[in-house]
């Protein structure tokens, strides 16, 4: 303790500590590369179309407005219809594809952290190894391969496909929590005559739902976001998710920047809304595995 | 559920499953355990590994453009010829490159620097911390879209900016300058991972033990020394994983490029990736597209062996 509080002391005598002001400059600088693009997206969608093209550029706008946000949320309208139905597909395409992962990852999780059966870890290596191919190499055969099935224009497709994809990291993300929960807990629970399921129930699922909705987080956001597959699977207009569904609208009248704006922010919204009431969770889920501590 | 099986896996125990017992017996012994993996295999198998014996076959053949399998003719390796021998492949592969290398490095040095500065406690990090990771959490489609915007050859405020400040006399055409281009899109890649680099190294940077840094101090190491000699080996474990965590990522990205310039202005931001996907789907030449992805497939296989040893280390010396 004194050794601590003598060191600090020296820290702060110092007259100037170039290097900790170089570390604020640089995060200045950082805060506004990251935060200015997002400033101007905002101010560009409460802008009208005219004042948006103008050189040079209205740096605030004169004349506020939040009329191409009424026009996406408003169903009245064609727009309004159609840009609310995206919203509901990427929702119902996204909360699905979370739900089944995390029954799907669970048990394999629990199985990869607990037992030691032979092929374990080529399994496993094969799990992590889905990390490193791209979506596009499997792109064309999983498009014949959804035609063969009947999907293609269907959300099965996009639900089937996320999941898989997802798969691989909810596994290694939950194996990481349950590698964490002592075993000494479930055979306790095992001498008090539980089953093995039942421990795992009983146990181990409640101790693990910060892994699940850590991992849950994190296979949402990414389905909700997912562009390559929804891309290539959809072209009926009905069936169409938001990434998709926002870049077919705008390109029919080119330029209506000020309304692009407005329906990006709106896509951003729930993950980043997300991402801020589950910060903790989520940050845990992105370094969990790779930091060993 | 055997009880038996059940209690020599649950401890984890080596003394109870011996190494000597022949492998179809400890297969046979831990059956249920397999039940366990079961969905999941079930599912991967029908969509990962179809898919990639399927990319396999199709990179033999000669595809007819309207998808019509049955008809294909098998020609060898010739698609892989084809590729190698094309005018753009040199192209595109240094795109691909300075794309992937471009991005990786500048995202992992602006993370590092971010963490290192937020390393110390002050008011405001947690803010801080979160505002610099929305750019990842966001869709790159927003993100492409809204660069795009921003780059903009008349009305983008990048442009305006520059004319604004004097850096140039008139709005820049970003996009569609062959030598702009793909610096333009490495900075919008940047802006979108940079903040992953930067969440791994701040929880690499919590394994540095604080009395050694302490130490370094009171010896009279300044910062510089310290964050060399004491920090940074702390942190290579995870930069290694990282680093080629970042370059998987921006080897396989296509979003950004795709919406932003669709690999124009006359390829000079085309990659492996978006050039695979105008084979198959824009040009219908599936049978070279498939031959590329399995080129691309042996780059992600290397990639990935080293990922899978820089991510096991810790986990094997762990285990025991």
């Amino acid at each position: 303790m004194t050794d601590a509080t003598f060191s600090s002391r020296a820290i702060t005598k110092r007259p100037i500590d170039w290097w900790r002001w170089s570390g604020r400059v640089f995060l200045v600088f950082l805060l506004l590369f990251t935060v200015l693009p997002m400033v101007w997206m905002v101010l560009t969608s409460i802008k009208t179309q005219f004042a948006a093209m103008q050189y040079p550029p209205q740096w605030w706008p004169a004349e506020p407005t939040l009329q191409n946000y009424a026009r996406l949320l408003d169903p009245s309208n064609s727009v309004g219809q159609e840009f609310l139905r995206y919203f509901w597909n990427s929702f119902y395409v996204a909360l699905t594809t979370t739900v089944i992962g995390v029954v799907v990852a669970v048990p394999a999780a629990y199985a990869f952290s607990r037992f030691r059966f032979p092929g374990r870890t080529f399994l496993f290596f094969s799990v992590l190894l889905r990390n490193m191919f791209p979506a596009v190499v499997f792109l064309m055969p999983l498009f014949l391969l959804m035609r063969w099935l009947g999907l293609v224009n269907t959300h099965g497709s996009l639900i089937l496909t996320y999941l898989t994809f997802g798969l691989p990291l909810s596994i290694w993300l939950l194996k990481g929590f349950y590698d964490n929960i002592p075993i000494q807990l479930e055979q306790a629970a095992r001498i008090d005559g539980a089953t093995r399921f039942q421990a795992f129930i009983l146990i181990v699922m409640p101790l693990s739902s910060p892994g699940i909705i850590a991992t849950s987080i994190f296979s949402f956001i990414g389905a909700w976001n997912e562009y390559v597959y929804a891309y290539t699977f959809l072209s009926k207009q009905e069936s169409m998710t938001l990434p998709v569904g926002i870049q077919r609208f705008f390109t029919e009248f080119a330029t209506d920047w000020p309304g692009l704006m407005a329906a990006t922010f709106l896509m951003s919204v729930p993950v980043v809304v997300l991402f801020l009431v589950l910060q903790k969770y989520f940050v845990r889920a992105l370094t969990e595995g790779a930091v060993k501590n | 559920m055997s009880t038996v099986t059940g209690q020599a896996a649950f401890a984890g125990d080596p003394a109870v499953s011996p190494r000597r017992a022949g492998l179809l017996r400890r297969i046979v012994n831990h059956r249920a355990d397999y039940l366990y993996v079961l969905p999941a295999i079930v599912v991967m198998l029908v969509v990962i590994g179809y898919p990639i014996y399927y990319t396999i076959e199709l990179s033999l053949f000669k595809t007819p453009p309207n998808l019509q399998m049955k008809d294909k003719i098998f020609v060898g390796l010739d698609n892989y010829v084809t590729i190698l021998r094309s005018a753009s492949f040199r192209d595109v592969t240094l795109n691909t490159l300075i794309w992937t290398a471009g991005s990786t490095l500048f995202a992992f040095l602006l993370g590092l620097g971010a963490a290192l500065s937020l390393h110390r406690e002050f008011m405001g990090r947690g803010v801080l911390r979160a505002l610099l990771l929305i750019p990842y959490v966001v869709s790159a489609v927003a993100a492409s879209y809204v660069w795009k915007w921003l780059y903009h050859s008349d009305f983008g405020v990048i442009g305006a900016l520059a004319v604004q400040f004097q850096l140039s006399d008139r709005p820049i055409n970003f996009l569609d300058n062959l030598h702009s281009v793909l610096p333009s899109l490495i900075v919008v890649n940047i802006w979108k991972e940079f903040s992953f680099a930067m969440i791994m190294l701040m929880a690499g940077l919590q394994t540095v033990p604080d009395q050694l840094l302490r130490a370094a101090q009171v010896d009279g190491a300044n910062a510089w020394q310290r964050f060399w000699h004491v920090t940074f080996p702390h942190l290579k474990s995870v930069s290694m994983v990282t680093v080629l965590l970042l370059m998987v990522a921006n080897f396989n990205s296509f979003i950004i490029p795709w919406i932003m310039t669709g690999g124009g202005p006359a390829g000079a931001s085309d990659i492996w990736i978006t050039q695979i996907y105008n084979l198959a789907f824009g040009r219908q030449r599936y049978g070279v597209a498939s031959a590329y992805s399995v080129i691309l497939f042996i780059v992600m296989m290397t990639l990935g062996y080293f990922y899978v040893r820089a991510l096991t280390r810790g986990d094997e010396a762990r285990a025991g």
